[in-house]
């Protein structure tokens, strides 16, 4: 089962990986601009779900991590074992895993910003 | 793949054994072990975070939960590994670009692997301080008590 080269998902690996470095820098820096106690509150965390950009920069982390970090987990789960059916079952679950994640990250970005319903 | 060619594996073991390899398999599993550990608290972030929806007092009765001194000894840990595991993914980005290794030669003895240069080396270490900082840094925003 192989829609896109190793190569092809290796270099998707390494942008989605570089790329999570620098929004996950900015989601980090946003909670280091007031003071960390206040950070948490839930109405300064529900301020940041209705600022756009930053729901923006919420759904980019989800989306860029997840893909990398599925990815990573189904590299290290072919370099255990190597077989037709193991390849394909590890490839299957990991993309329906992180499709699961992203939309259960995207309902709570959606509700939150309350657009939701 | 027959079974029977399975025998000579050694499955776990070698993929955890630091001895045959030096600091490059060190390297190897923990960058296994910081993305599997990553990757667990991405999902467990996305669960707290969901708590959110649930209004004020879902929100309170988790912080409970995760604002605690254990709580903030696994952030912690979490920024070390992040800070080590986006280190040696950049050192290994340039590696596997063929970058900053050296030029295969006649396997003279005593057979230094041209892998395993100077460069290599550092990026590990480099990698490895900066987690350690990392960690420091967040132990004083965490247990600052600001």
């Amino acid at each position: 089962m192989t829609m896109l080269r190793e190569s092809q998902i290796m270099k998707i690996h390494y942008i989605t990986g570089i790329a999570a470095l620098f929004v996950v820098a900015v989601h980090i820096l946003m909670r280091l601009i007031i003071p960390f106690s206040l950070s948490l509150e839930y109405e300064n965390v529900i301020a940041n779900y209705h600022n756009i950009p930053y729901v923006l920069l919420l759904e980019s982390i989800l989306v860029l991590i997840a893909i990398h970090g599925f990815n990573g987990l189904r590299i290290i789960l072919l370099e255990l074992r190597q077989s037709k059916a193991w390849e394909d079952s590890v490839t299957i679950l990991t993309i329906v895993a992180m499709m699961a994640v992203i939309a259960y990250g995207t309902r709570t970005i959606i509700v939150a910003n309350g657009s939701g319903f | 793949m027959e079974v029977a060619d399975r025998n000579n594996r050694e499955g776990m073991k070698a993929w955890l054994n630091p001895g045959r390899y030096g600091w490059e398999r060190v390297s190897y599993w923990l960058q296994r072990l910081t993305g599997v550990g990553l990757l667990a608290y991405f999902v467990g972030h996305i669960y707290e975070t969901s708590s959110l929806t649930q209004g004020p007092d879902a929100w309170a009765a988790m912080l409970e939960l995760t604002q605690t001194p254990m709580g903030h000894l696994i952030l912690l840990l979490i920024i070390g590994m992040s800070a080590y595991h986006s280190a040696n993914g950049i050192r290994l980005i340039f590696t596997h670009g063929g970058k900053g290794l050296g030029k295969p030669g006649r396997p003279d003895y005593p057979y230094d692997a041209v892998s395993l240069n100077y460069r290599q080396k550092s990026g590990i270490w480099i990698a490895l301080i900066l987690a350690a900082t990392a960690m420091l840094y967040g132990a004083s925003v965490l247990f600052g008590g600001e």
